[in-house]
């Protein structure tokens, strides 16, 4: 067996970004991750830099090879051309199974030894996960055999992605109300619309445009509590263009009823974080930025990702089994949001009852998001399980 | 090169220059990302069992090989023996019957499949009919949405009955059509 003393000391990352932020957004978080707390060279090939740019601004949209906070980020620009095998790291992943140029593949079989080949897949809480979790698959016709790592909610998967300072950051940031009136101040907040923010109920709302947001908007405007919510630019901006009557820019906002919308600057990682750290509900959407809103320990309502004959419909009920524990009110409310509930299609969800019973659930979903999460943390965490397992390999 | 979406159970692939059969495949996985493929496989030549997850894209060489109409005959245990139309018998370990084996049934016409001379496995047509045995009665008033229940089928040896998972309305001793690719009940055959 060989030493696995020095190993990794290099990595990359193929990332082809399918549509929306999901698939930069986690490979840029894995990439930093390595980088930072592994001390791994890491190169990022993206195929497209303008959806990586709107979430990490320092990434020049325009550059064929740049260093961005100490990662090399590479734009994938085709399958074509030839590559050497001296060039090829450590450690591959194949991001959500993109097909790697068949010239880097060729160069990986003739690198000795060959690297590590990690198939990295998306985040499910369905049972199939477990028994797929570092399975090897191999090369039909290359001396090549890569391996497929899931993320996932039991010790029998790979865990989630966190940082190891994460619930440290979270837990001084929300300890300092200074900062989180800096951090509305920094979103455009006047100090009167933070105030009534921190008296009322402060929601993010990240979601697709096929979310029922008429329904939602509708049961907080006729709500008994002040509701402040805050949604970055682009976000179902239709729907809510059509709740201002204007277009839905940052720094628009509006009170109707009970409701405060406000459309907040699209913005990094790092600030997302603090997003989902400073509001007592968040709506998320897709993987990552559902995962973060695990870590953020507060209650959240996840929108999947949808798919082709409902399939993220199962997904879903699986997560929500998992995870919510016995609170009715985050179950329906979930299967709602996600249009997954009901046996007829012209049945209409009651949002006013489904948001009365989700928010005196919400102390009940504080106590139980805690308690996941310290089951998450049980898991370790993904990055350093990936290198155990990839160390495993050699 | 066929995608291993299109391959079957008691196809013959090759994988790493050897040949491989494949005895079993689970599809999981999302139209997102893209679906799983997880075989059961066993190496020709050594009989050693391997398994792998592909994806659906990922492409092999099906190694064609020779193929005779055969009938089950009986089972002598650990070997199902088949016989085609002029009385040749062919024995098939049990390892290699793959899913077969959960529709066997005794004159069950099928496909043996011939490697170096040798039958190694049985095709079965995609779609088959086979008697309920048993079931429970369906429930009433439990009859919304995507329920189902299970269904007991038909088989030569009463140790390799299995279950598939049927519709409240499929009754005990009816015929049903069942995709043998993936287990599923297709339908009630109704004369």
């Amino acid at each position: 067996m060989q030493s696995t003393q020095g190993f990794p000391r290099s990595l990359a990352i193929f990332c082809k970004v399918v549509d929306n932020f999901g698939d930069i957004g986690i490979c840029w978080r894995l990439a930093r991750l390595l980088r930072h707390e592994h001390a791994i060279a890491v190169t990022l090939w993206v195929d497209d830099l303008r959806s990586f740019r709107r979430i990490w601004p320092a990434v020049d949209a325009g550059a064929e090879v740049q260093e961005v906070d100490g990662v090399q980020v590479r734009h994938w620009r085709g399958q074509d051309g030839g590559f050497d095998p001296a060039g090829v790291p450590d450690i591959v992943i194949e991001f959500f199974g993109v097909e790697l140029p068949p010239g880097y593949v060729a160069a990986m079989a003739r690198r000795d030894p060959p690297p590590v080949w990690i198939n990295y897949e998306g985040l499910s809480a369905e049972a199939w996960v477990e028994g797929c979790h570092t399975l090897p698959s191999m090369h039909p016709r290359l001396k090549l055999t890569k391996h497929f790592f899931f993320p996932g909610f039991t010790a029998k998967t790979g865990g989630l992605l966190r940082e190891a300072a994460l619930l440290d950051q979270r837990d001084r940031f929300r300890a300092d109300p200074a900062a989180l009136d800096a951090f509305f101040a920094q979103l455009g907040l006047s100090a009167q619309e933070i105030a009534a923010a921190k008296a009322g109920l402060r929601v993010s709302l990240f979601c697709y445009p096929e979310a029922p947001i008429d329904g939602l908007f509708g049961a907080w405007e006729a709500g008994a509590r002040p509701v402040t919510c805050l949604v970055p630019e682009g976000v179902a901006a239709e729907r809510v263009a059509a709740f201002f009557g204007a277009p839905a820019v940052p720094g628009a906002t509006a009170t109707r009823g009970a409701l405060t919308l406000r459309v907040i600057p699209f913005m990094a990682q790092t600030d997302y974080d603090r997003l989902l750290w400073a509001c007592d509900l968040n709506f998320v959407r897709g993987e990552d930025s559902w995962v973060r809103a695990q870590w953020a320990g507060r209650p959240f309502v996840w929108h999947i990702y949808p798919q082709d004959e409902n399939l993220h419909h199962v997904k879903l009920r699986a997560f929500l089994q998992m995870a919510a524990g016995s609170v009715e009110s985050l179950i329906d409310f979930s299967l709602r949001w996600n249009g997954a509930a009901g046996t007829t299609t012209d049945e209409r969800p009651d949002w006013p009852a489904l948001w009365t019973a989700l928010q005196a659930d919400l102390p009940a979903i504080d106590a139980r998001a805690a308690a996941w999460q310290a089951s998450m943390l049980a898991n370790g965490d993904l990055v350093s399980n990936l290198l155990r397992f990839a160390r495993s390999l050699r | 090169m066929k995608p291993a979406k299109e391959i079957r159970v008691g196809n013959i692939i090759m994988v790493d220059e050897k040949p491989f059969i494949v005895l079993r495949s689970d599809v999981n996985g999302s139209s997102r990302t893209g679906f799983t493929y997880k075989w059961k496989m066993k190496n020709l030549l050594t009989n050693a069992p391997l398994e792998n997850v592909f994806r659906g894209d990922d492409k092999f060489d099906v190694v064609v090989l020779d193929k005779k109409p055969v009938t089950y005959s009986y089972f002598a245990d650990p070997l199902y023996v088949f016989m085609d139309e002029e009385y040749n018998q062919y024995e098939i370990e049990e390892e290699n019957m793959g899913e077969a084996i959960n529709y066997l049934k005794d004159g069950m016409e099928c496909e043996a499949v011939f490697y170096d001379g040798k039958a190694i496995s049985v095709e079965l047509p995609i779609t088959i009919a086979r008697q309920v045995i048993y079931t429970e009665p369906a429930v009433k008033g439990n009859t919304s949405g995507n329920v189902l229940k299970e269904a007991k089928l038909e088989n030569a040896i009463e140790a390799k009955q299995f279950t598939i998972q049927v519709p409240l309305f499929v009754n005990q001793d009816d015929t049903i059509e069942i995709d043998t690719r993936t287990a599923e009940y297709k339908r009630v055959v109704r004369n």
